[in-house]
């Protein structure tokens, strides 16, 4: 909307764009849920015989190194066509991270299962007793000898009954002050005896994510990224490039459509005051587009965008809310169907995205913790 | 979070936030149901500093730069309460300068030592910007206007350009303040300036030229004064903010500075993700649009969102101080009066969007 191509950029643009109409499967196309892997990881596997995986690795770590406006372009041609979102606790947390703090062996060993597609990571961050304040975790991970021994749980781990690793800030100094500097990060086997792993069923109606249990678990001391107790910064050190990820206004576009759809099929397009939200939402969109756009000619200036980045989460997540609640208005009593509505002018599925989107605002700390970020570190509010 | 801009484009932030640093609440306050609620002498400053023909083509005398730069000076001025009307001259400026030879008021308006000012509003929520009931009249070779216009900024103005329904459609003009048959009345505004209604009767006009290769020249001034306006209005919703989280790191309350409490801190983070919102959409449609083919949705967009924007941020501006901010005698009021003449001015925030609904063809 605001970004104009170079022209390597709309070459690139179209050739993404007639490989995809040729070889993304009709199937897989416009879903509102993530499909489970079985049917998501061929296609994984495919953009990565491609080269396209990962576009935003460096080569040398099999990526396909490119410029952020070209991961961009890729992003929205991506969402124009309907493509699924692949799992990106690989991709998108631990690849990176390994890059900028693994070891030579960490990254021989574990960044190219990720760019072919043969191994699924899940990220251990949360526990039943540390959410928000997630320096409060108690997974503690002993050293004896040449392995840590770890004890505790996770929760809400996405696709974890699904993965064969995991990354996981586990507490190695229990009485270090503050909390955060008794944290480290370790890579944990998942398929290691003294595992369980188990699904939780969401209000979607999906299992997208699990709880997993650790009984003494031996991890073995290489597993450890970076120094001992210095897993918090690395934790941290990705926040701000997730947070943009999340926020691309392709999403608010995509929903914008579905309303469109949906007001016209049921009639309430033509009712004034519906027609007075709708435009307000979708000023909102094109707002959002314009501040992810001035992100990225920061991030492209600078190395990052810094705590700022939590004003696009919060505003980005909060806009798909609204659009969300609009849809289900223009829906009506279709509102609470289970399945797609079909309509006159298409197929239209109205509750599974409302419902997926109630995690918007939670996932990746929630707008509350966001706003507790943006007041101190951005408007400088005393404690 | 910061805009890149050019050294040229910083210079130019820098000379307007000095000058708006000379004006503040205080010359505001004094402007208060004066005559004249500005100084014609600072108006011909901003003349001379290049900023009322900053959007003019250089082969008319202008500054030939585009809307960032008239929205960086425009940021500031809201920033200081300016009270003279720089962006009202500036875009009127950029009007006059279409033709293909300038218009006679066109250097005077450029250098500041004459007014003039869109008069384009005819009812309180601009449905008509684009359908004048104004009538232009073509008689023995030349141009008499007769209708009404409303809620013109005619303090000081020595001429107006008017929308008028004319021959082929709607056309701007140019009437003069002491032409035959031009009459006006005022009314006080919140902020102590003053809003006119136009009355011409047979006056004696003549048309402003589109530019080639743009639309309407009517069309035009609408989407420059919407990006106008709104520029004055994110100045005003960001100095309105910084004042309120001074306040909420110094005010004190139960043994503690008010900012630390969490309910107030979150009010603040929503004032923020306002006035960046708001930013972010300014700055973007400046930087891609072309001063005199701005994209209509998009102007439309940005006053709808500034104007409610703004109302929003003053609103809790004034909640965050509690009662000294009910005061006449504690500025933040005059921010929350400032936007209040702003946003209604054009379209308010619901005008916009009925307008928007057409344009992005949101309809059965």
């Amino acid at each position: 909307m605001f970004r104009h191509d170079s022209p390597d950029e709309a070459a690139f643009r179209a050739e993404v764009r007639t490989w995809l109409a040729a070889n993304l499967p009709a199937a897989l196309r416009g879903r509102t849920n993530r499909p489970p892997p079985a049917e998501l990881m061929p296609w994984y596997r495919m953009l990565s015989r491609k080269g396209w995986i990962a576009p935003h690795w460096p080569k040398q770590h099999g990526g396909m190194g490119a410029t952020l406006n070209q991961q961009i372009v890729m992003t929205e041609e991506l969402a124009q066509v309907g493509a699924p979102q692949l799992p990106a606790q690989g991709l998108n947390h631990i690849g990176p991270i390994l890059i900028e703090f693994g070891t030579a062996a960490q990254k021989a060993r574990h960044l190219p299962p990720i760019i072919e597609g043969s191994v699924i990571w899940a990220q251990g961050y949360s526990e039943p007793g540390a959410g928000s304040d997630l320096a409060s975790l108690a997974t503690r991970a002993t050293l004896e000898g040449d392995h840590f021994i770890v004890h505790g749980q996770k929760i809400w781990t996405t696709w974890g009954h699904h993965s064969d690793w995991m990354f996981a800030l586990v507490r190695t100094a229990p009485q270090a002050q503050p909390r955060q500097a008794g944290i480290s990060f370790l890579l944990l086997d998942l398929h290691s005896p003294g595992i369980t792993i188990r699904p939780i069923k969401t209000i979607a109606g999906d299992d997208e994510f699990s709880e997993v249990f650790f009984d003494n678990v031996m991890v073995p001391a290489e597993n450890l990224v970076g120094k001992l107790n210095d897993g918090w910064r690395i934790a941290n050190a990705l926040l701000g490039h997730e947070r943009l990820g999340t926020s691309n206004p392709q999403f608010a576009l995509m929903a914008l459509e579905r309303i469109k759809t949906m007001a016209r099929a049921s009639g309430v397009m033509a009712d004034p005051t519906f027609q007075d939200r709708l435009a307000a939402a979708s000023i909102n969109v094109i707002a959002l587009a314009a501040l992810f756009s001035h992100a990225v000619e920061l991030t492209n200036r600078q190395h990052g965008l810094g705590p700022d980045s939590s004003i696009i989460k919060i505003f980005g997540s909060e806009l798909l809310q609204a659009l969300d609640e609009l849809l289900i208005e223009a829906a009506g009593s279709h509102a609470a169907a289970e399945q797609p509505i079909a309509t006159d002018f298409g197929v239209v599925d109205v509750s599974t995205p409302f419902l997926q989107v109630r995690r918007a605002t939670i996932y990746g700390g929630s707008s509350e913790i966001q706003r507790n970020i943006v007041a101190r570190r951005v408007l400088n509010l005393p404690n | 979070m910061e805009l890149h801009l050019s050294s040229e484009q910083t210079l130019l932030r820098e000379a307007a936030a000095k000058f708006a640093a000379a004006a503040g609440p205080k010359v505001a306050r004094g402007f208060r149901r004066r005559d004249i609620s500005f100084a014609p002498e600072k108006l011909r400053q901003a003349g001379d500093l290049g900023w009322l023909g900053i959007l003019v083509p250089s082969s008319a005398g202008g500054l030939s730069l585009g809307l960032t730069e008239l929205a960086l000076v425009l940021e500031q001025a809201g920033r200081g309460l300016v009270c003279e009307p720089i962006g009202l001259a500036a875009i009127s400026a950029a009007a006059l300068a279409q033709g293909h030879t300038p218009h006679p008021m066109l250097e005077r308006t450029m250098n500041g030592a004459a007014l003039v000012v869109p008069a384009l509003q005819e009812d309180a929520h601009c449905n008509d910007l684009a359908e004048p009931r104004m009538r232009a009249a073509d008689a023995d070779g030349s141009i008499r206007l007769t209708g009404t216009k409303s809620f013109v900024c005619a303090d000081g103005a020595d001429g107006f350009l008017i929308s008028a329904y004319g021959r082929d459609g709607p056309a701007l003009f140019y009437v003069d303040r002491h032409a035959q048959g031009c009459e006006l009345s005022a009314t006080q505004t919140v902020d102590g300036r003053k809003l006119s209604t136009l009355r011409l009767k047979d006056a004696p006009a003549d048309v402003v030229p589109s530019r080639q290769s743009s639309r309407n020249a009517v069309e035009a001034l609408t989407d420059l004064a919407l990006i106008a306006l709104s520029a004055e209005l994110l100045g005003v919703m960001e100095k309105a903010q910084e004042i309120t989280l001074d306040y909420l790191r110094i005010r004190k309350q139960f043994g503690k500075p008010i900012g630390s409490f969490q309910a107030l801190q979150h009010k603040a983070v929503d004032i923020y993700i306002r006035t960046q919102t708001t930013r972010s959409l300014l700055y973007q449609v400046a930087a891609n649009n072309d001063p005199y083919r701005i994209d209509p949705a998009l102007a439309v967009a940005v006053k709808a969102k500034a104007s409610e924007d703004a109302l929003f941020v003053t609103e809790a501006c004034i909640q965050l101080h509690g009662a000294i901010g009910f005061t006449d005698e504690h500025d933040i009021g005059l921010y929350l009066k400032r936007a209040m003449l702003l946003s209604s001015l054009f379209g308010n925030a619901a005008a916009q969007r009925r307008r928007y609904v057409n344009l992005a063809d949101l309809t059965v």
